[in-house]
């Protein structure tokens, strides 16, 4: 999608979240377990209030996450054979890296995930990867997003839109989820109930209110037996009209002292954490930034990786203040599709490399830590690099996705979700 | 979002029947509290019962059949697929050359006087600038160059007559796709768009090929500029063979991408503005820069001492490899055929692309066939800027300030220029098919006038052309004017039934157009 900041829309206090809860008093209680894995499950389920909404952030361009997450620790890191230019000096020094765990920090411009960090509901993890190499961006999407490592064109569902076909919907089930952009992302092709919504609080259904409820009954009936995905989303998107209608963006009031920027990015934030709050039942949502793909001028420490790093903390902060009474229900994750060289290239930015870093967010994440593997404290050493130019993996992302789909979300499906793997939980969440 | 300012000319429309400011509240107010309440439940209740029958398929099915016309349905294809949307104009036209002499004279394309549209993009300074007289006037001012361009390209998708040239300059703006707001590339794409992809979009593939490999625009969207002796970057390489000539992974390694930038070392540009040698943009070889040592490229050997030749005997390498010219042939039969295109059709298409050298029209006559026309099983989304450009061809619009749309361009996803990575915008039905609501609330803005008088619509006139004025073939006319007579019997007979219903709202001839720019088959193509 093109990567604008809109800026400019403001939000204050919620309103009419009381008619939404009545509505939910039709919804029955039903035990999941008695219900066969492969059956769709169409009953309306319990365990609602159980199952953590699922934020997916979604880096694009291959985020340098030798900036983001410096290594310091890593005496490598500091060759003169790598980063002479761009290194991140470490804590203590001018333009230091912030210390996260004596062994890793911070860039500078991460500065406002720290205070989340150190309330240990942030969790860093490092040398995350797929066994799948590419350095292609599209293959990657493909194999990140699909969680198709090695088997490219097999599945064409998003591993997200797995998740969402294989577990009850929570309430009404209506708008499941929805991507704050002007079209899904791979993550949720072929999500049931799933949206781009780019703007949550102009989603209405335009013309004469004289004839609204004939002028939708038309274009429901013609949308029923037209090509998918356009069919479901119309449905899709009357149902969501009245959904998103009910809340008021327009006075929405963040809680907690939290302050979103006017860049796209915090505004998707601020919109999806409003819908969290009005409880419609939204499980999932994909919030992504461009920008990442540094490949020269990469500008960590005052130029525009680091404008865009300062953008995705302050962002994450917001919402995690503005949520804090909501995170015992909130996952978020941070991902994106690979890392960057450890060498800096002719133009001081780095080419596109493997392993990279992730986050994961919330109230039941076991955060204040760096999970990974140094090998020894020296991952960087030339011996260990991947090809002898890339961080080596050392995580398998999809361990991190699956230990938060099975305890935070309670999901039955691994191997449907993620076929041909199995994972390795990390501690990355409670549950 | 604010659209941006353009150095347009004075509107020249007519007066236009328009809303009253007070009027224009209605078009965003959803439903209100007051019937919410009854009608969620029992909708709630209906949907759950849709999530029982129809779980989501997940893949193609086939839409109800079109309604019968007295007009040539192939003839009908030909022209929707070679242009930015059915006119009656259009469909006059090709029912007087018929088949092939429609399609050739689409080809002879610079035969064809498109004074019109030309007298309308005069005033845009800055289509015939190079990149330094850009910088000159417009350095620090990428809303002029990106605007006019930006304009200039939706005025053409509309009202040019050369509509098969337009179309394939589409395509290969998608396929060498480069993103205006990178680096800065407002001061280059213009050019690049007006010598690279408008010069050779109708020639040959290898011209074309060359041509983007000296692109300024490309050179610093892939940062080939920097790539040099010893320090080589791989950007540009890699597209080179992954999105531009063979596909992904499709007969070469990554050795071969290190290699092919190896190659392309020294090929760079001007890149000051301020350096009286050469002009901003000027394709420059830089001989120290270059790697002349030998390389191995797709198991060739390429020698040592090559100079520039190297990188353009990779060119020529990719651009005569029959993975090119599949890879090339198959994106060009799904551009025109749809996304089933068949693959005896794709395999013929990349026999002739080897046989002639790429020759692009050639192609297009292996494509343009009635026998593969008529092939057609499931149609085509029309994307977003192909969506608005059909409503205000079959509308025959004015539109004096094209930047208007822009908004919505945006919050659809498919403002020109403006995709960030090299795969350009994709051409699927998935990746365009779930968002919905924008084409409703674009088609009702333009329906109700209410960009008027930067874009204004005479649907008085239109009806009236039409016979749409004889009580009951409202939607009827519709029908033949945005469609020529392709919608649906259930479309025409639910729009008619709301037109009735209308009776005695503010206007329901607006109402009911709008809804039948809304309809699937107006998506589709």
């Amino acid at each position: 999608m093109p990567n604008l900041d809109t800026g400019c829309q403001e939000y204050r206090e919620l309103s009419r979240r009381g008619f939404l809860r009545s509505s939910r008093a039709m919804v029955a209680q039903v035990a999941a377990a008695s219900v066969p894995a492969w059956l769709p499950r169409i009953s309306l389920a319990a365990d609602a209030s159980s199952r953590d909404t699922l934020i997916v952030v979604f880096l694009r361009g291959g985020m340098d996450s030798l900036s983001v997450v410096v290594p310091y620790g890593d005496p490598n890191y500091y060759a003169s054979t790598l980063r002479p230019t761009i290194a991140i000096p470490p804590p203590g020094e001018t333009n230091g890296a912030i210390d996260l765990d004596g062994f890793f920090g911070f860039a500078p411009a991460m500065g406002p995930l720290k205070e989340v960090y150190d309330a240990q509901q942030l969790a860093v993890l490092h040398a995350v990867a797929s066994p799948d190499t590419t350095r292609s961006h599209f293959e990657a999407y493909d194999v990140i997003e699909y969680a198709t490592p090695l088997a490219h064109d097999t599945l064409f569902t998003g591993w997200l839109a797995r998740h969402l076909q294989t577990s009850p919907p929570i309430g009404t089930g209506l708008l499941r989820a929805l991507a704050v952009n002007t079209v899904l992302p791979r993550t949720m092709s072929g999500a049931p109930a799933t949206l781009p919504i780019p703007d949550p609080a102009t989603f209405d259904f335009p013309g004469d209110a004289a004839t609204i409820t004939e002028a939708r009954a038309v274009l429901e009936q013609l949308y029923a037996t037209t090509l998918e995905p356009m069919s479901s989303a119309a449905q899709s998107t009357v149902d969501t009209i009245d959904l998103l209608n009910s809340i008021d963006f327009d006075h929405y009031t963040p809680s907690g002292g939290a302050v979103y920027a006017g860049n796209a990015f915090a505004q998707g934030l601020k919109s999806v954490a409003a819908i969290i709050k009005a409880e419609i039942g939204l499980e999932a949502a994909v919030v992504e930034r461009g920008g990442w793909d540094t490949h020269s001028q990469q500008g960590a420490i005052d130029g525009g990786m680091a404008n865009n790093m300062n953008l995705l903390a302050s962002g994450l902060r917001a919402f995690w203040l503005d949520l804090q009474n909501y995170m015992d229900r909130v996952s978020l994750v941070v991902q994106t599709e690979f890392g960057r060289r450890a060498d800096e290239n002719s133009s001081l930015g780095s080419d596109h490399g493997y392993a990279t870093a992730m986050f994961a967010m919330g109230g039941n994440i076991n955060g204040g830590q760096v999970i990974t593997d140094w090998t020894d404290g020296e991952l960087l050493h030339p011996d260990l690099l991947y090809n002898g130019d890339s961080l080596d993996m050392r995580v398998d992302y999809r361990d991190v996705l699956a230990e938060i789909l099975d305890k935070r979300l309670d999901s039955q499906a691994m191997t449907t979700i993620f076929p041909n793997f199995t994972p390795t939980y990390r501690g990355v969440a409670n549950g | 979002m604010s659209t941006s300012c353009t150095t347009a000319p004075a509107p020249h429309s007519k007066r236009r029947r328009t809303m009253s400011v007070s009027r224009r509240k209605f078009l965003t107010y959803g439903t209100t509290a007051a019937t919410f309440g009854g009608t969620m439940l029992s909708r709630l209740e209906a949907a759950m019962r849709r999530r029982l029958q129809t779980p989501y398929p997940g893949k193609l099915q086939s839409r109800a059949p079109r309604r019968g016309v007295s007009s040539d349905p192939t003839l009908h294809r030909l022209v929707e697929r070679t242009s930015f949307g059915f006119t009656r104009d259009a469909y006059a036209q090709a029912q007087a050359l018929g088949f092939e002499g429609y399609r050739e004279e689409q080809l002879d394309y610079e035969s064809i006087d498109d004074s019109a549209v030309e007298s309308m993009l005069a005033p845009y300074d800055t289509l015939p600038m190079t990149e330094q007289e850009l910088y000159d006037s417009y350095s620090g001012n990428p809303t002029g160059t990106v605007g006019q361009l930006t304009d200039a390209t939706m005025l053409r998708a509309i009202y040019s007559k050369r509509q098969l040239y337009e179309r394939m300059v589409e395509f290969w703006t998608d396929h060498f796709n480069i993103d205006i707001n990178d680096s800065f590339c407002y001061l280059l794409k213009t050019s690049d768009d007006r010598d690279v992809i408008r010069q050779y979009a109708m020639t040959s593939f290898p011209e074309l090929l060359n041509a983007s490999a000296r692109s300024a625009a490309m050179s610093e969207y892939l940062d080939n500029y920097s790539n040099i002796k010893g320090h080589a970057q791989e950007n540009y390489a890699r597209e080179l063979m992954e999105l531009h000539t063979l596909g992904v992974f499709n007969g070469y390694t990554q050795f071969d991408v290190e290699q092919v930038a190896r190659c392309l070392t020294g090929w760079t540009y001007i890149r000051r503005a301020d350096l009286a040698i050469l002009p901003l943009g000027t394709f420059v070889f830089v001989a120290e820069k270059h790697d002349n040592q030998e390389k191995t490229v797709l198991g060739q050997t390429i020698p040592a001492g090559g100079g520039e030749s190297d990188g353009q005997a990779v060119l020529d390498m990719l651009s005569t490899h029959p993975n090119t010219a599949g890879f090339i042939a198959r994106k060009m039969c799904i551009h025109f055929l749809g996304y089933d295109a068949p693959e005896d059709v794709i395999a013929s298409v990349a026999a002739t692309y080897l046989s002639t050298g790429g020759d692009i029209k050639q192609m297009l006559r292996v494509i343009l066939q009635p026998a593969t026309i008529q092939y057609l099983t499931t149609p085509k989304l029309k994307r977003p800027f192909h969506f608005i450009a059909s409503l205000l061809r079959a509308l025959d619009a004015d539109v004096p300030i094209p930047s208007s749309v822009k908004s919505y361009l945006y919050i659809m996803g498919h403002l020109p220029f403006y995709w960030p990575q090299p795969d350009g915008y994709a051409d699927k039905i998935e990746v365009w098919g779930t968002a919905v609501l924008p084409r409703w609330q674009f088609a009702t803005a333009i329906a109700y006038n209410q960009f008027a008088p930067n874009i204004s619509i005479d649907l008085d006139g239109l009806l009236t052309s039409e016979g749409g004025n004889t009580p009951g073939e409202q939607a009827a006319a519709l029908d033949r004017i945005l469609t020529g007579g392709q919608l649906t019997d259930e479309e025409v007979t639910l729009l008619q039934g709301f037109y009735d219903g209308a009776a005695g709202t503010y206007w329901p001839e607006a109402d009911t157009l709008r809804l039948a720019a809304s309809v699937p088959t107006f998506q589709l193509y």
